[in-house]
């Protein structure tokens, strides 16, 4: 299917069309701060249908939640144990492509060797609407450099690119034809200076953008060409406040505990990450991990050098949400420019 | 769809037996008909789990046997662990797995061994001697060459399996050499940590094959030595531990230099914790 345009007075009957045939409707909303966040607009409305910059928090928490049960303990005496399933149907509207670009990589994560149901039953019941970027989010965003933005390439059902008039939309899986086919008048085929005025849209965009040679970038750190020092300011500027980690759309560690009362409860995972000091910690108290800057470098390590010799692309994808929140000012992008220099 | 991995399965405790003052072994078997969890090999861990107290890794430490019984021993050191010591027989507890992966069995073959344990590092050890020792699955004794056995505990009542180590120093070319750190009256043995034992060692050092298990110190120092003298780096093999919640290579605690100890581990050469940057 090729490319499709839907009017700005269109996208709300879209909308709510497809808020009656899903469970959750996730799109972006202010908050009472007027930060914009994802949240389930199904019943209470006040979706954005565009806004501007990119949400405080990945929509990463609605596939792996804070906190989310894994399965229920209907009797510890006896043990027995029962999945929760979950088969809520879910539309994500308005994703901006580094989150996409983050979907496609926890994907492969999850679904690998070991499934991981919970976060997999979630996954196969969503249907992902992107928005692409008409311009950089923040200063310090690097979604260009990192290949993940401004326009997603893959990992979308549906996605739009805003123009003066309406939205363009490009169609990305069987899902997302689907939902053509079913509100096929609200779409027309675009005119030619419609895609013009994209196509310069985006050429403004990624103008000066140097794609960061990520390859050169894992090897300098496989074979530890990276000064000490350089670990050694980063561990001193962490205060642990863990905005990195949770803020991050790819991060996905976890840990487990378990909620009972009497005999029966549940068992939850929380997320939990490499800052913090008890993370490899083991019963009896010795850990493999003492020092505080060897944590950070594994969440730097992890991202930009294994995950490029396990999955051949690094898994940051320069949204930039852990460095406008660090109290610390570390900054994954100050590193990648230092090193790969 | 498939299974919920994290789903335990209820295992019953059939005889628990005092180790150590701080260990117990106990005797578990599935409950029911899930009988996935009895196909396992020497090296591979289960996943633990105490509603209420949450779940940990713990070593296969018996080989399979015939009736799905396995054992696993447990030594008193957290929060799971000390709930686990006041369990009693025909309690229920939750079990998953097998995971990890196996020590090279194949290249075991017709080769001489040296097992090296440091206390409670001899449970993950023990199914791959009792592997060597038993005449189960088409092998026999005579499939390996020489066995020598180093095992160091802090104190004598510190030492596992006590009975069953006697009959492994009647086995045929088997040699067992203990030691502890702290002797008291009872005692008449060696002094010191494993590598006191080292000088005593009979086997070729460049075809025999190490197996480690122990606190990382240990590991370290007795991996140090064990070069010295001659063994080679490919066939020096560690049992590792690391904080584990899931067992499956997703929740990231185990994690090192793009390897889970879980999956990828937890048995590694010594070549390949070299590549990790790991000692212990």
């Amino acid at each position: 299917m090729g490319r499709l345009f839907i009017a700005k007075e269109d996208i709300q009957t879209l909308i709510e069309r497809l808020k009656e045939g899903c469970d959750e409707f996730i799109a972006p909303k202010k908050e009472h701060l007027s930060d914009v966040i994802f949240a389930d607009t199904k019943e209470a409305g006040g979706e954005l249908i565009d806004y501007e910059g990119n949400s405080v928090i990945s929509p990463r928490a609605f596939l792996l939640p804070q906190t989310e049960a894994l399965f229920e303990i209907k009797s510890i005496k006896d043990g027995k144990f029962f999945p929760i399933p979950d088969k809520k149907k879910r539309i994500f509207y308005g994703v901006r492509p580094c989150d996409i670009k983050a979907l496609i990589l926890m994907r492969s994560f999850f679904l690998d060797e070991f499934v991981d149901i919970p976060y997999k039953q979630k996954l196969e019941n969503s249907t992902f609407i992107a928005l692409s970027c008409n311009r950089l989010c923040s200063e310090e965003a690097f979604c260009c450099e990192m290949d993940a933005g401004p326009v997603a390439k893959e990992g979308y059902d549906l996605q739009l690119t805003a123009i003066g008039k309406g939205y363009l939309v490009d169609v990305g899986s069987e899902k997302g034809s689907r939902i053509i086919r079913n509100n096929k008048k609200l779409f027309a085929k675009p005119e030619p200076r419609d895609e013009k005025e994209a196509l310069e849209t985006l050429k403004c965009l990624a103008k000066g953008c140097k794609r960061i040679d990520f390859k050169k970038l894992a090897g300098m750190m496989n074979e530890d060409k990276i000064k000490p020092s350089v670990w050694d300011d980063i561990g001193l500027r962490c205060v642990v406040c863990s905005g990195c980690i949770t803020l991050c759309p790819t991060c996905s560690c976890f840990s487990i505990a378990d909620r009972v009362s009497g005999d029966s409860g549940i068992r939850l995972r929380y997320c939990d990450g490499c800052p913090y000091s008890g993370f490899t910690r083991m019963a009896g108290g010795s850990t493999p991990f003492p020092l505080h800057k060897d944590h950070i470098r594994r969440f730097f390590e992890h991202k930009l050098n294994y995950d490029v010799g396990r999955y051949g692309i690094p898994s940051c994808v320069g949204c930039a949400r852990c460095i406008n929140t660090c109290p610390g000012n570390i900054s994954i992008r100050k590193f990648i420019e230092e090193v790969a220099k | 769809m498939k299974l919920n991995e994290y789903l335990p399965v209820p295992a019953a405790i059939k005889d628990i037996v005092d180790e150590t003052p701080d260990t117990k072994t106990f005797i578990l078997q599935i409950k029911g008909r899930s009988n996935r969890v009895f196909k396992y090999k020497p090296g591979q861990f289960l996943m633990i789990s105490l509603p209420g107290y949450g779940e940990a890794p713990f070593t296969f430490a018996s080989s399979p046997s015939k009736d799905g019984k396995f054992q696993i021993s447990v030594r008193r050191v957290g929060f799971l662990t000390n709930a686990m010591h006041k369990l009693k027989e025909k309690d229920i507890i939750g079990v998953r797995g097998p995971y990890g992966n196996t020590f090279p069995l194949d290249k075991m073959e017709k080769k001489d061994l040296l097992f090296i344990a440091g206390g409670c590092g001899i449970a993950p050890l023990r199914p791959l001697i009792q592997h060597v020792f038993s005449t189960r699955g088409g092998k026999n004794r005579k499939d390996y060459g020489k066995v020598e056995i180093i095992y160091g505990c802090r104190m004598p009542k510190d030492r596992f399996y006590k009975k069953e180590i006697k009959e492994w120093m009647d086995e045929p070319d088997t040699k067992v050499y203990l030691t502890v750190d702290e002797p008291d009256q009872t005692w008449d043995g060696a002094c010191g940590v494993v590598c006191v034992m080292f000088p005593r060692i009979k086997l070729n050092p460049k075809t025999s094959m190490v197996f480690l298990c122990g606190p990382s110190v240990m590991i370290k120092s007795a991996i140090r030595d064990i070069l010295k003298l001659g063994f080679r780096e490919q066939n020096i093999y560690a049992s590792l531990e690391r904080y584990m919640k899931c067992g499956i290579g997703k929740c990231g605690h185990c994690y090192i230099k793009g390897k889970y100890v879980c999956t990828d581990g937890p048995n590694f050469s010594y070549t390949q914790m070299k590549k990790l940057g790991i000692t212990s």
